[in-house]
């Protein structure tokens, strides 16, 4: 088991345990992964800002500092869920029957915990404008059904959320892939990355990853310099220099090194960018295996707790506990109109507990055990923190209450490993639940895969 | 075998072979190049025996999948709670029993399977195969058969299983054999199974696997999965040896999961481009199981008829091998799948020395 550090170095271990020619490229891994991601300045209306979150990027929040979502539009298997652009469907109502989205359960029946259940807005409180509140950009105004007014960026309606309880906290929604089965997510919004036509970033376990705009993975070498290739002849007949147009121009982190007469490489960072030929799909990480390259982050995702480790599977890399057991987070969104989620201590625990234990919290701890932090854990972050959790209930504990667990959280969500993955590598609860874990499931934690675009 | 020995035929490449016909032509036995011919897998899906209208084996019909039992458990659904009804049946789903099955499942009731007599026994529970052959042993179809998703040429799990193994890189299995002195006739050649790191060539379709292609193999993700057995081909047959535990990757709809099979072999028709026919074993009944729900929701059981919760129930009750040695249960269950492969080149690392493992050397 290799002791996991840094959430964004799994490549960097793939390419020590192949070429054993790791600890140059580590170093300058770890000098650098503190970097942020640099962001468009887009005009905001008065009172909204930027803060850069570690696991989401740059996101924009309001006057108190309360990171913004959406909630767009969403197809479902029996219609769509979420909001039409200009179009706000968050109310102060408690809705009390399933909407019947997801087949093949039918609409009508019953939603769990009515006594308690909240209404949307109460999870998502309307970002609502002053009246005499003016559009700027993509900013407008959107008029909710009772004569109020709501901000909107690029025509989606604005919320913050109670998950958020400090200024640069993002923990209602994420900017991570969801999409097929999924529910109708919030997403936390921002401005967008600042980086050159022909490139994009997206949202990983590992961090934000830099691609071209048709999401092949760039890689750079550790022998190349802003001003050098080491990457000629052999080399680039799978390592494809990434080519920058004839007018562009070098700009902050950004730069051009003509590799050759008349032909323009981009540099990000100081590294020249490749793609890499044998790459089998989008967003990969193959190309890190060779000693040398590394894929390329605007930022770096932070540290998981020291304890953890990475352990391989068939398909891939996977986060696991100290003794290398598999974790997993629950995922779970209902079927009501308002898609509330429900994989939040604070959230109805009737769908985790049906999952993990047939509902008995019992069978939950044996089948789906929490991860606890040993006596002198520590190393909290925006993505990882110990909380104390009442196993029966699976709710936070009271100070001081009797039986709580001292667990670690994951976006704000216990983690768990599976009872019945025996050895290190097992990922037999991936998958578990409804809609292959994408609703009330769990699934692993993927650092690396070359199949199924986990990291996502 | 000695593989040295002048051959004919062996210093010609198959696809030079293909290409100019000599196949076609020649009466010479094809000996492949060094002895060695890969095949990829391009199909694998559950053996089943159907007859037109499926009265013979299944005739009291098909059975029922969850979309037809929440109507007949839950009439009155729109009094009741998310717990009494679809949490209800996705807790059975997840965490299944063997208590017997409350609403009615058909097993098939037919005398015929495809599959093969792994026991070397004919019992009363076998069934006989379509050419007469008895002793076949096959309870995943007896469980299986009578559900429509199982069943082709469009039952979705027909379809999206069998699918799967072209598309998907995480199910690249294919197998090398070794020794190999004439594709027709050998007594003895080595088999070992390997995943492949590649996705297939096919025809300009897409859709069509074609031989000749190029794979290299899974030293990495994939080291666990390699196997060896040996075997023998009669008039072109290859029968292998078991294999006490093959793991066979089959990721569907984006779960990596996988089925086990004990003591697995293969009874494969050989020719120079292709290897179809049987793999056939004892299936692990909890991975056949979970295999099977991980990547299909209840939505996509329900397109198929396939109840989960029966089905489990089922395989349990039908289960022939392999008891638990604390409670006797039965944990595995006698199958057999069809199989296609197609030629490759299978590329093995790079300074692998000469008959050595791939993956342990």
């Amino acid at each position: 088991m290799k002791s996991w550090h840094s959430a964004a170095l799994s490549f960097v271990v793939n390419a020590c345990a192949v070429a054993l020619l790791c600890s140059p490229a580590l170093a300058e891994y770890e000098a650098t992964s503190s970097a942020l991601e640099s962001y468009m300045n887009v005009p905001m209306p008065p009172g909204f800002s930027v803060v850069n979150n570690e696991l989401e990027g740059p996101v924009f929040t309001n006057a108190e500092g309360r990171t913004l979502y959406s909630w767009p539009l969403h197809q479902q298997r029996n219609g769509y869920s979420g909001e039409s652009p200009g179009t706000p469907a968050c109310y102060d109502e408690v809705l009390t029957v399933t909407a019947g989205l997801m087949s093949p359960y039918p609409p009508g029946i019953k939603l769990p915990d009515l006594d308690t259940r909240p209404s949307c807005t109460e999870l998502w409180p309307p970002v609502y404008a002053d009246d005499n509140a003016e559009s700027v950009g993509l900013w407008t105004i959107v008029p909710r059904r009772d004569g109020t007014k709501q901000w909107a960026y690029d025509e989606q309606p604005l919320y913050t959320s109670v998950r958020d309880s400090k200024p640069g906290d993002v923990l209602g929604g994420t900017t991570r892939r969801y999409g097929g089965d999924s529910p109708a997510n919030r997403v936390p919004i921002g401005p967008p990355p600042n980086i050159p036509p022909g490139f994009a970033v997206r949202t990983t376990t590992n961090g934000r990853i830099l691609t071209t705009d048709k999401n092949y993975s760039v890689y750079a070498f550790d022998q190349d310099t802003a001003e050098s290739s080491a990457c000629y002849g052999e080399c680039t007949r799978n390592r494809i220099p990434v080519i920058a147009p004839e007018l562009a121009r070098s700009k902050g982190e950004w730069s051009i090194l003509e590799r050759s007469p008349g032909v323009r490489q981009w540099v990000f960072r100081g590294k020249p960018l490749y793609t890499y030929a044998l790459d089998q799909q989008s967003w990969s990480l193959e190309g890190s295996d060779a000693a040398g390259w590394s894929n390329v982050y605007t930022q770096l995702a932070p540290p998981s707790p020291a304890s953890f480790t990475v352990q391989k599977t068939l398909a891939g890399n996977v986060l696991a506990d100290a003794r290398g057991m598999t974790i997993y987070t629950y995922v779970c969104g209902d079927d009501s109109a308002d898609q509330l989620a429900c994989d939040h201590p604070d959230d109805t625990q009737v769908y985790r507990l049906a999952m993990c234990g047939g509902g008995d919290p019992a069978r939950c701890q044996e089948f789906w055990p929490y991860v606890q932090a040993g006596d002198n854990e520590t190393g909290e972050n925006s993505a990882w923190r110990i909380v104390s959790i009442d196993p029966e209930t699976g709710r936070f504990a009271a100070p001081e209450q009797a039986g709580a667990l001292n667990v670690w959280s994951y976006r704000d969500r216990p983690v768990y490993t599976y009872g019945k993955d025996q050895k290190p590598g097992d990922v037999n609860g991936a998958g578990t639940g409804e809609w292959r874990g994408q609703r009330n499931g769990l699934k692993a934690i993927w650092l690396r895969d070359d199949y199924m675009r986990g990291t996502l | 075998m000695n593989v040295k020995r002048i051959k004919p035929l062996a210093v010609l490449g198959l696809t030079t072979l293909v290409t100019t016909g000599v196949l076609a032509e020649t009466s010479a036995p094809f000996v492949p190049e060094d002895g060695r011919i890969g095949y990829v897998m391009t199909n694998l899906f559950w053996a089943v025996y159907q007859t037109p209208d499926g009265k013979e084996e299944c005739p009291q019909g098909y059975n029922d999948g969850p979309r037809e039992q929440f109507a007949k458990l839950f009439p009155n659904h729109e009094q009741m709670t998310v717990e009494e009804t679809q949490l209800k049946q996705e807790i059975e789903t997840w965490h299944p029993t063997t208590e017997p099955d409350p609403l009615p499942f058909y097993d098939v009731e037919g005398p015929l399977s495809w599959g093969l007599n792994l026991d070397g026994e004919v019992g009363p529970n076998d069934f006989t195969h379509p050419d007469g052959t008895e002793g076949i042993d096959n309870e995943v179809y007896r469980a299986v058969g009578c559900i429509i998703g199982f069943r082709g040429p469009d039952g979705v799990e027909v379809i999206f299983q069998d699918k799967a193994i072209t598309d998907r890189r995480y199910n690249r299995m294919m197998i090398e054999l070794g020794d190999v002195d004439d594709l027709a006739n050998d007594d003895h050649v080595t088999i070992s199974i390997y995943r492949g790191l590649d996705t297939l060539l096919t025809d300009a379709t897409g859709l069509k696997a074609m031989p000749g292609g190029s794979q290299r193999i899974d030293t990495h993700w994939g080291a666990g999965l390699v196997r060896h057995t040996e075997g023998k081909i009669v008039d072109s047959v290859l029968t292998t040896e078991p294999v006490a535990d093959m793991v066979m990757p089959w990721m569907n709809l984006g779960v990596p999961t996988i089925q086990i099979f004990r003591d697995a072999r293969f009874q494969l028709e050989l020719t120079p481009t292709s290897a179809n026919g049987l793999l056939a074993g004892y299936a692990d009944v909890e991975s056949y199981y979970k295999q099977l729900i991980r990547n299909d929701s209840t939505h996509h059981l329900s397109n198929g008829q396939i109840s989960g919760v029966s089905l489990y129930k089922a395989l349990s009750r039908l289960a022939d091998a392999y008891p638990d040695p604390e409670t006797g249960a039965k944990t595995a269950i006698s199958t057999a799948l069809d199989v296609k492969m197609t030629q490759v080149y299978i590329v093995h690392p790079p300074g692998e020395a000469e008959g050595a493992d791939p993956v342990t050397r």
